[in-house]
């Protein structure tokens, strides 16, 4: 099966594309997801949910049950366990008790051999509540409406940071400009929604699931039951696909799945429908960011201070964790003086906000991009040539007062970027027609793996590498391929050092009782961080390759010498090494209907060194388009606490025929702790494209863009202002 | 759980539909979604249906004198891809959905189904089509407008079953159409716009607007194309204003999901312009 694959990397550039190890599989529908997995005597389950935001939980009549029908609730968690998940946080319940956060909330499961039996079985439930008063936004959740929902003030986590002396900026002597940036909720749609099965195997619990964390999912479980975390196995199933939705919404699932198997002991799946999916999973989390910003007379920004909120929903699940990333990137690429910046997350009643591609970074550099080009057009100025101006350089300090240790290419970059798109001369033209037509420019970077020290302190990841006698080798870490590449860039990482064809290679989904803990699939960190471990491991093996038997090496992640962080003060290198990007978006604005043609895309990143080129174009083509759905189409409110965008019908992400092909360009800059050079991406490629097309807009139509989606609805409100 | 019932022959599909008033079920592209249920369960009809979508009979397109006929079961594809079939209703078809959609659906299906947003649904009020309707005792015809009454109401009989739409053969001079979609494609309208204008000797002789998501009907107003009728440029060009304030008292849409009412109905008088440029275009 892998006779055609291409090992000219050995002998060429690492990057030398190869077919995808999981390309045939895949493409020819041979590939089994969770839904199409066999087991014997499966049990199906539904999960019985909150229909109101906020209320008092009163009671739960649930029907006489035919025999082999099951109810599960908290009543059912044995002695000894807990009614939560140790998720990053652990303050979300397995089931609701007394009192119910969101719509959607677990409250039970109904489990039993045929679907349509437990169908009908679920509408003669009844339950009833009391309502209570509920807080759907930032505002709500910040003015406490209805009472707390988190602590005294519903507030998750509160930051603040400090660059400079920021107090000294508001003097009375500088302009001000204020600014407030919006950026909403968005849906993952990764391809196959949440799935998974749980059985009771040998004494273990084992869980097959469509994820990202298979370790974090072991240790969010193992306390409710009240077992060890060895005795819960998690194997991943083939993912098709994830984007941070399946990073640790999966524990809420697998919670209540646990307890059922420990009741039942027979093997039970839960899988959503699409609409279940869209409407009772976790999102992006909105934002609002406000800006007051110091200028000088000679136009040059003196300060600026920042107040950053995001709504976290519910339960808090990594809400703090994704605002420092917003924090931490709510300056781009920029080196500005005396900075102050607040972040808050607070609680409200909509579903729990979680993790997606970007992690807080989209919205952070989002506002500040757009907030610049505000401040470019208040001082009458292009955003490239009044952007440019504050450009990091190696050694500048970064929001946390850490150092820029990499050079940065950005003016390079801008070069390449400025020439493919055509950006001047075309501005220039369209401005002068007074045609509804403008090209727009983003300005984003992306610090690889966790924040700070957490690779050191928290994840403290261990890969193993293995050759068996015949000389075919096995890496094993507990990262997942999810449809970014990952297993095949890994194995050519192995190879490539080894010396072997890449059909000698073998990486499987990882289980917990096989693989160590390298750590999540997740913070762009898989090749950046676990990659460099198999390179060593790889160099380990190499050195005992014509032993006898099996050989293993294992590798434990050290941190890069230099990288100085204060986890408390949040003070230092919050990142070893960073992605940079810059994206150029072409528009045409519908007169009539305020419809927008996009002409091209052009981008250029900086991702050290690319382990396969076609990999790395289709992440960056993927998380581009990503990026202008939810710039421009994806918009998902909140009606009554519940979304109301709940189908692809009206739930609107980008088809081909939205867009034009990505003009992709890289320019190498190796990283000498990542392997062959190679840096984080993942995210990256996500974070700037929404900005470009709003200031390509922005300019088109000559208003300033504060929010997203830029939808037609927007504009036509703009233009009539 | 609902009775289904699949008839071999027209003649049985008429009987069924008498003895037991089930919804017929062609594509299923609306009804299968509307009726979804969990994975692994059963559609959740709350009536008897009847599967028609393999009745012969009930497929295929013609011209039968001034008129096209298109059969009941005849899919969207095979309409989109007709020569006999007016252009902008051929465009307004290949911009519903996707490819595998288009394959299932018909176009009878997208009419009893009678959603003002309905793209080519629109265009059939402009084309000023009948539908035929059939029963084990009559047949009867009417216009479109007649048949719907309402967002998902319509005048079909629990007995009847409509087996065509007849579309008048029309030449005009220039045609506009236009769907504002959620994207670019596969997607669902947040507002759609048709008009049909035929100039002879520098005046009009047949001028026709329909409006598709802007009120709970498909909005197409006899009395106002008939004032225009006759006139040259000189006194549509001072007519148009007033028209314009005319139209804008007929569309009267709402916030949904998919758009806002201030957008639906400033995108719907931009269009109009459009239009009544196209008309001065002809004229002179």
């Amino acid at each position: 099966m892998h006779q055609s694959i291409n090992n000219d990397f050995l002998q060429k550039a690492i990057g030398t594309p190869v077919r995808r190890l999981d390309a045939l599989d895949k493409a020819s529908g041979r590939a089994k997801y969770i839904a199409d997995m066999k087991f014997d005597g499966l049990l199906y389950a539904r999960m019985i949910r909150s229909s109101r935001a906020r209320a008092r939980l009163l009671h739960v009549a649930v029907p006489a049950l035919p025999e082999g029908y099951y109810y599960i609730s908290s009543n059912d968690i044995p002695e000894g366990g807990e009614n939560r998940l140790y998720m990053i946080t652990n303050d979300w319940r397995v089931f609701a008790e007394d009192t119910v956060r969101y719509i959607g909330e677990t409250i039970g499961l109904l489990v039993g051999p045929d679907r349509n039996v437990l169908r009908d079985l679920e509408r003669e439930i009844k339950i009833s509540y009391e309502d209570l008063e509920p807080a759907f936004t930032i505002d709500e959740g910040l003015a406490v409406k209805g009472g707390p929902i988190h602590g005294e003030d519903n507030i998750f986590a509160e930051y603040n940071l400090k660059k400079g002396d920021p107090d000294s900026i508001f003097s009375g002597s500088y302009r001000i400009v204020e600014d407030e940036i919006l950026t909403g909720f968005q849906e993952h749609a990764y391809m196959e929604p949440q799935g998974m099965v749980g059985e009771y195997k040998n004494g273990k619990y084992v869980i097959t699931a469509s994820c990202q964390c298979p370790y974090y999912m072991r240790k969010a479980v193992a306390g409710i039951l009240a077992v060890d975390q060895e005795d819960i196995v998690v194997s991943q199933a083939i993912t098709g696909g994830a984007f941070g939705g399946k990073e640790h919404f999966p524990d809420v699932i697998a919670g209540p799945l646990v307890v059922a198997v420990h009741v039942i002991r027979k093997p039970v799946q839960i899988v959503f429908d699409r609409h279940e999916d869209i409407s009772f999973t976790a999102k992006r989390h909105p934002s609002r960011t406000r800006f007051r910003t110091a200028i000088d007379e000679n136009n040059r920004i003196v300060g600026m201070d920042i107040d950053i909120a995001i709504n976290g929903g519910g339960y808090q699940s990594c809400s703090h964790i994704v605002l420092q990333r917003a924090m931490f990137s709510v300056n781009s690429v920029y080196d500005l003086p005396n900075i102050r910046i607040r972040g808050r997350a607070v609680a409200t009643n909509t579903f729990p906000s979680d993790a997606f591609r970007g992690f807080g970074a989209p919205q952070g550099i989002f506002a500040c991009e757009m907030h610049m080009s505000h401040l470019a057009r208040a001082l009458e100025m292009d955003d490239a040539e009044f952007k440019q101006q504050y450009f990091v350089q190696t050694g500048g300090t970064t929001v946390t007062n850490g150092m820029i240790h990499e050079e940065v290419k950005l003016p390079e970059m801008l070069e390449k970027v400025l020439e493919s798109s055509g950006y001047i001369e075309k501005n220039r033209l369209y401005a002068g027609e007074g045609a509804a037509k403008a090209v727009g420019i983003s300005f984003y970077n992306h610090g690889g793996g966790f924040t700070g020290d957490g690779e050191k302190e928290i994840i403290k990841a261990r890969v193993r590498v293995s050759r068996d006698q015949n000389h075919k080798v096995t890496i094993y870490v507990s990262n997942v391929e999810m449809g970014q590449g990952f297993q095949t860039t890994a194995c050519k990482v192995a190879a490539k050092v080894l010396g072997i064809p890449l059909q000698d290679v073998f990486f499987q989904n990882p289980d917990t009782s096989v693989v160590p803990n390298s750590g999540p699939t997740v913070a762009s960190r898989s090749m950046m961080i676990v990659g460099k471990l198999v390179e060593r491991a790889a160099r380990q093996l190499k050195n005992s390759w014509n032993d006898q038997g099996a050989v293993d090496a294992e590798e434990d992640y050290v941190q890069p010498p230099g990288i100085e962080w204060n986890s408390t003060t949040f003070q230092g290198d919050a990142y070893p090494a960073f992605g940079w990007g810059i994206c150029a978006v072409e528009v045409a604005v519908d007169p009539a209907t305020a419809e927008v043609e996009t002409k091209g895309i052009w981008t250029v990143h900086d991702i050290g060194v690319p382990i396969d080129d076609l990999i790395v174009h289709g992440q960056v083509h993927g998380g581009v388009i990503q990026a202008l759905g939810y710039g421009s189409l994806e918009k998902l409110e909140v009606k009554n606490g519940a979304f109301l965008q709940n189908t692809f019908a009206d739930y609107i992400i980008p088809t081909t025929m939205d867009f034009p092909a990505v003009e992709s360009d890289l320019v190498e800059n190796p990283y000498e702790y990542g392997p062959f050079g190679a840096k984080g991406m993942g995210e990256l490629v996500f974070d700037g494209a929404a900005a470009a097309y709003a200031a390509a807009v922005q300019k088109a139509v000559d208003r300033d863009i504060c929010s997203i989606p830029v939808n037609p609805e927007l504009i036509m409100k703009l233009r009539q202002a | 759980m609902a009775v289904s019932y699949v008839p071999a022959t027209f003649e049985e599909a008429v009987r069924i539909r008498r003895e037991t008033g089930a919804v017929p079920v062609a594509g299923g592209t609306d009804l299968m979604v509307r009726y979804r249920s969990p994975a692994g369960t059963l559609p959740d009809f709350p009536w008897p249906v009847m599967f028609i979508s393999g009745l012969k009979e009930m497929k295929g397109l013609f011209l039968e004198g001034a008129e096209l006929v298109i059969k009941a079961g005849t899919e969207l594809a095979v309409i989109e891809h007709s020569e006999i079939v007016h252009p902008v209703l051929r465009e307004a078809v290949r911009q519903m959905a996707a490819p595998a959609l288009r394959n299932l659906g018909t176009l009878s299906g997208n009419i009893c189904n009678a959603s003002p947003a309905g793209d080519a649904v629109c265009v059939l009020y402009a084309l000023g089509a009948e539908v035929e309707l059939t029963s084990s005792s009559r047949m009867r015809r009417m216009p479109i407008e007649h048949f719907i009454t309402g967002p998902g109401r319509t005048v079909l009989k629990d007995d009847e079953l409509m087996t065509a739409v007849r579309i008048p053969l029309h030449s005009d001079s220039a045609s506009f159409y236009r769907k504002v979609g959620t994207r670019k494609a596969n997607a669902l309208s947040k507002l759609s716009c048709t008009g049909f204008i035929t100039v002879t000797e520098n005046r009009i002789v047949d001028m026709r607007l329909a409006l598709g998501a802007v009120g709970p009907m498909v909005v197409r107003s006899a009395e106002l194309e008939s004032q225009c009728i006759g006139m040259d440029l000189n006194q549509f060009s001072n007519f148009k204003p007033d028209l314009r304030k005319q139209y804008a008292e007929l569309v009267t849409p709402i916030d949904d999901q998919r758009s806002t009412a201030e957008y639906r109905k400033e995108t719907t008088l931009n269009l109009i312009d459009e239009f009544f440029m196209l008309i001065e275009k002809e004229l002179s």
